[in-house]
């Protein structure tokens, strides 16, 4: 008995504050049990015909007695040696594989448990675009018309949570939210959703010790946010996994999608944290938009070889955190749909952020805030493709606009005081900078001469694209030291020319912006040409490596004719779509998935009435709502992007009803990945008056 | 102030009337002021003399060497003769420019109830000639009470004060004032909470016979601890443990702005910090708005149900402090119609 006050008792505690049970229970006393789930019901804990996968965390936990469930129960239960971990595996009818959750369920408190998945006849079944992570059987997801707010709420050491689809876990707005709603929770003492009679004590919450965190627990081989078929629920869920407090959680080959928030969020503490092989895919499109977001103490958290891709806002934005992370091997494309973020947002010290991929962002990819203190970030080795914004971008002089902490500031003037070393990112660590923009060939090779911070190495990148003076680094190319007067040597051997920017890296302050970007010619005198854009495909799943610039196309192909409209229209004040509006959209989504190299911005308008702040959001949301319907038509997120531009460009010129109804408007801006031409026609037959 | 006086002898007759009257006046020369007119006594007709007078305030600001009056009369005696006169000449020399400069300091620009503020008057000779008897007098601004006993002057000496009221004057007896010499007289006032009403203007006069000179002085008064404002500070922090209060590992968010009643918009500093100073007292509402923090929004309070609102009631004392902290908490389900 591990309850004084009796089991009835310990259950009700158990029941109001999940976290206590965790607290109380000494991990040694717990039975292992092998549970088989065989009822894909759920509802109150009852002796019937079938064991639900509520009472098997029940009897997991040791907070039901075998007593209390019936014979049929009882034998879905097998004893497990001493020292073993509890098991909870599936054996669901088919057909009948998803579980409809009428309430959260308890807590995985019981050490070591595992929660398997994958144990479901069926299960192995793979898509082709996503090798690594098998389509799960067993789904999780409210009960239609019940709000449950987390799927799995890990509250135990050693848990491992494997193999399910976890969806549609959410909360409705009380005064305010509630506590995090997310697929997965880990917390030592998970907060109940809102303030009630029965909320805890404040002691409840001891987050400063590290020894109450779950250690290790594993979350992998999950579909978070999509059902088993991959489509994007009716209620997407609030956040993905939300690693509140725990230490070293892993979680790995996950698909984290169709988010409202991050799809992988921290909260006070997630040190050790391994984030590895993850596809984390079109999340944030209602709330905090990064796809990977962390806080609070993230001391050697590593982020590994993730594919994070088409959402809101940064690929990996972190706010305030102490400690250092190791972001090492992530493919961050297509980011930023909706916020005009650096693709890697760092504050902090002590970051390394190495040998990424980072394209296809509407800002730069790496930014460091300077306001936060945030020094000693090596950036190296990493790729980086089609950036508007500086590959990676140092904010400097204390700069604290809202643009510089999502953004950054440009490139940065060189160090002109010892001051800037405290008020700028990575300790104000100049930029290299060449002695011509231009190297003339002398001989079978070009010595590249220049001159960086002394005591730094100086890393140079082949540079492909023409985005300006300062194109993104596509490519690592050598890195060479500083001489003690910080003049650096390298030589091009390459008979072709070609096009070089370089960073500096001191590892006492971090490394540099990039250099202005320089041409080398080659033995004929010229330098290949530097495409703008180079042709690329919007996509996230279909390969998971940026695929070579495609070659230049021989004939002239012809234009893409659309004979579809490219404005949807809207009633006065609202955001919805209406009939006209979809039928209109089902055209748009066809044209998007006959032509697969068109993307589309869409633009986001209201009418000239109400305040310039409110029309602002009330043409996000439009943007947003059209969006959402072409997501679900199956258009892939990564080939849509939210412009909202509010009241600020009108279709018309008067005054009428007529002039409002068409400036209500979301406009479709189609641009062809490939260079083609595109050919409209205009159609408005959507126009709602008021 | 000078006086003319101006005698116009009548001759046989004494018949004056007033028009004839007007004429004399008006035929009399006055240059380089125009004339003011502030009564005049006819002594008497069996005198035969009309005796009236007008002052005028020198102009201390014209490099004037000396003033010249001359005035004149006519007459028409009995046989219908008209006859004419004129006066003598009156010269006043003007002394180079105005005798006496005052300047009226003190030791602060701004006081506070309670403060003891010391006036300093320095009072100069700019004449080429002796100045005496010199007087002061000083009017102080509302509230603001003369300290007894507090009266300096060097190197004159002050023979006699009297205060009355709010004003004081100081005479220094039989000593003179040399050609480009000055002396200084400090004294010292107190502030009282009824200076807050007036408006700290004060006025100080040095008088001598046929000079004055005046020196204004203003003091910027602040309310003090009598300030009915009071200061409002608050943080907007995303909070972990849902308490509605910023502890350790809780970072502030910048730039997040908070929207007061009165309408005042306040950004957060980078620690995600504001205060507002002179907040007038009493019920102050202020509400954090959403939109400047994207991806954050209010986070549940689970101990204090009036803090699970977007706004924040504080009741302000008069030059109190109060709090206003908003915890917010990583965004979902944003922009949700119905």
């Amino acid at each position: 008995m591990k309850f004084a006050v009796g089991m009835v008792t310990g259950a009700a505690i158990a029941g109001l504050f999940p976290g206590l049970v965790a607290a109380q229970t000494s991990p040694e006393t717990l039975p292992a049990v092998r549970i088989v789930v065989n009822s894909p019901l759920d509802g109150p804990i009852q002796p019937d015909g079938a064991l639900t996968l509520r009472e098997a965390i029940a009897i997991a936990n040791d907070t039901l007695a075998l007593d209390d469930l019936s014979v049929p129960e009882q034998a879905q239960i097998e004893p497990l040696a001493a020292g073993e971990a509890s098991t909870i595996v599936f054996n669901l009818p088919p057909e009948e594989t998803t579980i409809y959750l009428t309430a959260v369920l308890p807590d995985l408190a019981a050490p070591g448990l595992v929660v398997d998945g994958t144990t479901q006849p069926g299960y192995g079944a793979t898509r082709p675009d996503l090798p690594e992570i098998p389509v799960p059987v067993v789904s999780l997801t409210p009960a239609p018309g019940r709000e449950v707010f987390r799927g799995f709420t890990v509250s135990g050491p050693g848990v491992t949570v494997r193999g399910f689809s976890l969806y549609g876990f959410w909360s409705r707005d009380r005064a305010t939210k509630t506590t995090p709603p997310a697929d997965i929770f880990i917390a030592s003492a998970p907060p109940p959703a809102d303030s009630s009679p029965d909320a805890p004590p404040i002691e409840f919450f001891n987050l400063e010790d590290p020894e109450i965190a779950p250690q290790q627990v594993v979350i992998e081989q999950n579909w978070l946010g999509v059902k088993p078929d991959g489509t994007t629920p009716a209620q997407r869920s609030a956040f993905g996994v939300s690693i509140f407090n725990s230490v070293g959680a892993q979680v790995r080959n996950n698909l984290i999608q169709n988010h409202e928030g991050s799809g992988v969020i921290t909260g006070y503490r997630a040190t050790g944290l391994a984030l590895v092989g993850n596809a984390i895919i079109g999340n944030g499109v209602a709330g905090i938009p990064d796809a990977v977001r962390l806080e609070g103490d993230v001391t050697e958290a590593t982020i590994l070889n993730n594919l994070i891709c088409a959402n809101d806002g940064s690929g990996i934005f972190l706010f305030k955190p102490e400690g250092g992370t190791l972001i090492q091997g992530n493919d961050i494309r297509f980011n930023g749909r909706r916020f005009e973020r650096a693709a890697v947002y760092v504050m902090g010290a002590g970051h390394q952020i190495l040998a990424n991929d980072i394209g296809y962002q509407p800002g730069p990819g790496v930014a460091v805030a300077a306001a936060a203190p945030s020094d000693r970030t090596l950036i190296r080795d990493n790729r980086f493709t089609q950036l508007q914004g500086l590959s990676i971008d140092l904010v400097t002089q204390n700069n604290a606009s809202i643009q510089d902490f999502q953004r950054g500031d440009g490139p940065n003037p060189p160090r002109n005081s010892r001051q800037r070393r405290r008020d700028t990112a990575n300790g104000a660590i100049n930029a290299p900078s060449f002695d011509r923009y231009v190297f003339d060939r002398g001989g079978d090779t070009v010595r590249l001469v220049g001159k960086a911070d002394p005591g730094s190495e100086v890393d140079l990148y082949r540079v492909v694209e023409d985005a300006g003076v300062y194109s993104p680094l596509a490519e690592p190319m050598m890195t060479v030291p500083t001489a003690a007067d910080g003049t650096f040597e390298a030589v091009w051997d390459d008979p072709a020319g070609g096009w070089v920017s370089a960073i500096a890296t001191n590892p006492e302050y971090g490394t540099s912006e990039p250099s202005p970007v320089i041409q080398i010619l080659g033995t004929d005198g010229t330098s290949p040409d530097r495409p703008s854009p180079a042709p690329y495909l919007a996509t996230c799943l279909a390969d998971a490596e940026p695929e070579a610039p495609a070659p230049p196309r021989a004939v002239t192909p012809d234009p893409i004719r659309l004979r579809i409209p490219r404005n949807i229209h809207f009633a006065l004040d609202r955001s919805d779509i209406s009939p006209e509006s979809a039928a209109i959209l089902d055209q748009i989504a066809a044209a998007l998935l006959d032509y697969p190299s068109l993307v589309v911005e869409l633009h986001g308008h209201t009418d000239p009435r109400a305040s310039v702040a409110y029309n602002q959001a009330l043409s996000e949301r439009r943007a947003i709502a059209a969006r959402d319907y072409l997501v679900r038509r199956g258009v892939a997120p990564e080939r849509l992007r939210i412009v909202p531009l509010g009241e600020s460009q009108r279709r018309s010129q008067g005054n009428s009803r007529l002039d409002f109804a068409r400036d209500r408007r979301v406009e479709f801006i189609f641009t062809d990945t490939q260079g083609l031409n595109i050919l409209f026609e205009d159609l408005e037959t959507d126009l709602q008056l008021e | 102030m000078l006086e003319h006086s101006l005698f116009v002898r009548l001759g046989r007759f004494f018949f004056l009337r007033d028009r004839r009257f007007r004429r004399v006046f008006l035929r009399a020369s006055f240059r380089f002021f125009s004339f003011l007119i502030v009564s005049f006594v006819l002594t008497g007709f069996l005198s035969q003399i009309g005796d009236f007078y007008y002052p005028f305030q020198p102009q201390p600001a014209i490099a004037q060497v000396s003033v010249d009056n001359q005035a004149g009369g006519s007459f028409t005696d009995a046989a219908g003769n008209p006859g004419a006169v004129t006066s003598n000449t009156t010269t006043i020399a003007t002394a180079g420019s105005a005798g006496l400069t005052i300047i009226k300091t003190a030791d602060r620009a701004a006081v506070e109830p309670g403060d003891v503020v010391v006036y300093r008057l320095l009072v100069r000779n700019t004449s080429t000639r002796p100045i005496s008897p010199i007087t002061l007098e000083d009017r102080l601004p509302l509230g603001v009470r003369y300290v007894e006993n507090s009266f300096t002057a060097a190197p004159l000496r002050i023979r006699s004060s009297r205060i009355n009221g709010r004003t004081f004057t100081l005479e220094f007896g039989n000593a003179t004032l040399n050609p480009g010499d000055s002396f200084t007289v400090a004294y010292a006032a107190l502030i009282t909470p009824d200076a807050v009403r007036g408006n700290g203007r004060n006025v100080a006069q040095a008088s001598a016979p046929g000079v004055i000179s005046t020196a204004t002085f203003r003091l910027t008064i602040r309310p003090g601890i009598l300030a009915d404002c009071g200061t409002i500070v608050g943080r907007v922090f995303v909070d972990k443990n849902f308490d509605g209060e910023q502890q350790s590992g809780e970072p502030g968010v910048p730039n997040a702005v908070v929207f007061m009643d009165d309408g005042n918009r306040i950004v957060t500093d980078v620690d995600g910090l504001f205060s507002i100073a002179n907040v007038i007292s009493g019920n102050r509402v202020g509400t954090l708005d959403l939109s400047s923090l994207p991806g954050y929004t209010l986070a549940p309070n689970l101990y204090r149900l009036s803090d699970n609102s977007q706004s924040r009631l504080v009741r302000l004392e008069p030059g109190g402090l109060a709090r206003m902290n908003f915890a917010v908490t990583p965004a979902f389900g944003e922009g949700q119609e119905q």
